[in-house]
């Protein structure tokens, strides 16, 4: 006999959020849906007074139960964003990927986000941090339609548990990050792929020796107009990096007035106290920024001074957005 | 087919079922003084040292491995694909350039693409014994070099990455793909050690022997086996900190190669 109860539609994990347009111009939270291990917590949107007018910032904060997956937890999360949303993604503290019985048995996350027009998203999480002997695989899609959308993603993971010795000693970790060119016409087009591949398997080479021997490292990628300040003062930091090798053969002490220049010159010396390490790039219309640092908290400290110097996600997005990087 | 080069040990173990004109092609395209201008590139060797100083006393063997890694789970599976099928060349160099995420890297790939495409086109292709049975990678040879011309001025232009253009001409070569990949390794391997040697890390003695040694075959055959198989949509970076060291070579003070 058929159940008289109709069946559940909603799997393990997943998730849907949805920021419509509430005509004429009001971004509203449509749809907020979760599975257990996955939720989603929507705090009320603020509004940010520009000199371009006032927008609506949306803010959902990804949370996991337990503060991560254990194995065989999968979280599928599928965002739409309408014209003219701008939503922040968070995270509450780093995810937790625990150890798994075995190698096959995989944590997995996985996020597709499809943009429409003028839609924003800027999600800077907190890392991922694998712990020993877990498996961790990962792919974030973001499908844009054309060059007015805009997102900036973090995605970046740790070395596990520091405390209890735990350096880059899990079974596996993955994480692909695509940007699409999804026009409304014509063929689907691969704008970027950030793919990371770290297995403990086949090789004799141990991980942290693939990292050179560093606590945590990410990528940063910024998209469209929404971060393409953003973008040219991380490329532009980085060409006024100091040389490598370079000696100063003035004798005279150089003294800085220009109050950037002393900013600069102090982050420049926390960095190297940090053993932080980075690049930035423009790739194919966007920009591409690698970073590597001994501990999460020098990175932490890096992003937060980078960007607020700059300061346009503040302005566009509210300093909330910088949440998990405090 | 022969899986233990290096060459200069394959005299007990002859390779059996390489033809002649295979085993020229090999050689030819093997060779260091084919015009493709790999020796200006360190793959990051420079700035790796740059990073480690003092450098470690033996540098090469911690670098050489991880080096080869890099390029092997990023680059193989494009080389695989596009030796199997060349009509998908401009899709995988396409692909492969948005995979490609540092403009230092980049440089290095595409100029000895297009330089190997130029020597394709000037040198072997009148040469060429039309191995293939369909002629598909001759015509997407032309195709592609076409396209590289015309679509200069696009948004997203052919690139001309070294990988996929290595694949297709191997294949209308007549070199079989295994051989491809483990020639391009090789090469790679081979461009590492002699910029070690410009760069006094060690001297031609000692270089001859890492690539004579079998630590750098055994190591050419793992990466083979465990990143052949993998598709397109999989290949990416295995060695983080080569994205670090060949990203910051532009930081450098002085530099002797351009990667």
């Amino acid at each position: 006999m058929a159940s008289p109860f109709a069946s559940s539609t909603s799997l393990p994990g997943l998730g849907t959020i949805h920021v419509a347009l509430l005509p004429p111009t009001t971004p509203v939270l449509q749809t907020l849906s979760y599975q257990y291990p996955l939720k989603l917590i929507a705090p009320d949107p603020s509004t940010l007074r520009t000199d371009a007018g006032a927008h609506l910032v949306h803010t959902v904060f990804l949370l996991t139960y337990g503060g991560g997956l254990v194995a065989g937890d999968t979280i599928d999360l599928r965002i739409k964003l309408s014209h003219p949303s701008r939503l922040v993604l968070l995270t509450q503290g780093s995810t937790k990927i625990f150890k798994t019985p075995t190698r096959s048995l995989v944590s997995g996350q996985r996020l597709v986000v499809d943009f429409e027009p003028g839609a924003a998203l800027c999600y800077l999480p907190d890392p991922v941090q694998p712990y020993a002997d877990s498996v961790f695989e990962q792919t974030q899609v973001y499908n844009v339609p054309g060059p007015d959308s805009s997102l900036c993603v973090c995605d970046w993971v740790s070395e596990g548990r520091t405390a209890r010795g735990e350096k880059w000693s899990f079974y596996k970790y993955t994480s692909k990050n695509e940007v699409w060119l999804v026009p409304e016409e014509g063929d689907r087009k691969l704008i970027l792929r950030d793919n990371v591949l770290l297995d403990d398997s086949g090789n004799v080479a141990p991980i942290a020796g693939r990292i050179d021997n560093l606590g945590v490292f990410g990528t940063l990628i910024l998209v469209g107009p929404l971060f393409k300040a953003l973008g040219e003062y991380f490329v532009d930091e980085f060409k006024r990096l100091p040389r490598i090798g370079n000696r100063n053969w003035d004798d005279t002490k150089e003294v800085m007035t220009d109050s950037i220049e002393v900013a600069r010159a102090r982050r420049q010396k926390q960095e190297t106290k940090d053993g932080l390490l980075w690049t930035a790039a423009h790739v194919r219309g966007l920009v591409l920024v690698k970073f590597g640092a001994r501990e999460v908290e020098g990175v932490k400290q890096w992003l937060s001074t980078m960007i607020k110097a700059e300061g346009s996600i503040e302005t566009n997005f509210g300093e909330r957005a910088l949440l998990c990087l405090k | 087919m022969h899986r233990s080069p290096p060459p200069t040990s394959t005299t007990s173990n002859p390779p059996t079922t390489t033809s002649t004109a295979a085993l020229h092609t090999l050689l030819l395209l093997s060779d260091s003084a084919l015009p493709l201008g790999s020796f200006a590139f360190s793959s990051g060797l420079e700035s790796y040292l740059a990073h480690h100083r003092p450098p470690p006393p033996q540098p090469l063997n911690t670098f050489l491995p991880l080096s080869l890694r890099s390029l092997a789970s990023t680059s193989l599976p494009y080389l695989r694909s596009a030796h199997r099928d060349p009509s998908l060349l401009t899709s995988l160099d396409n692909d492969l350039d948005a995979s490609t995420l540092c403009p230092v890297a980049r440089r290095a790939s595409t100029a000895q693409g297009r330089a190997l495409l130029g020597v394709w086109e000037r040198s072997l292709r009148a040469h060429h014994v039309g191995s293939e049975d369909d002629g598909s990678g001759v015509k997407a040879l032309k195709a592609f070099s076409a396209q590289l011309r015309a679509s200069a001025g696009d948004a997203y232009p052919a690139a001309g990455h070294f990988a996929p253009v290595w694949g297709v001409v191997t294949r209308v070569m007549g070199v079989g793909e295994r051989e491809a990949g483990y020639v391009f390794l090789f090469a790679a391997a081979r461009a590492v050690v002699s910029a070690a040697v410009r760069a006094s890390v060690m001297g031609p003695y000692e270089a001859q022997g890492v690539l004579a040694g079998r630590e750098l075959g055994g190591l050419i055959e793992g990466l083979l086996g465990e990143f052949w198989d993998v598709q397109v949509e999989g290949a990416g970076q295995s060695v983080p900190a080569v994205d670090l060291w060949v990203g910051r070579h532009e930081v450098l003070y002085s530099r002797i190669f351009n990667s």
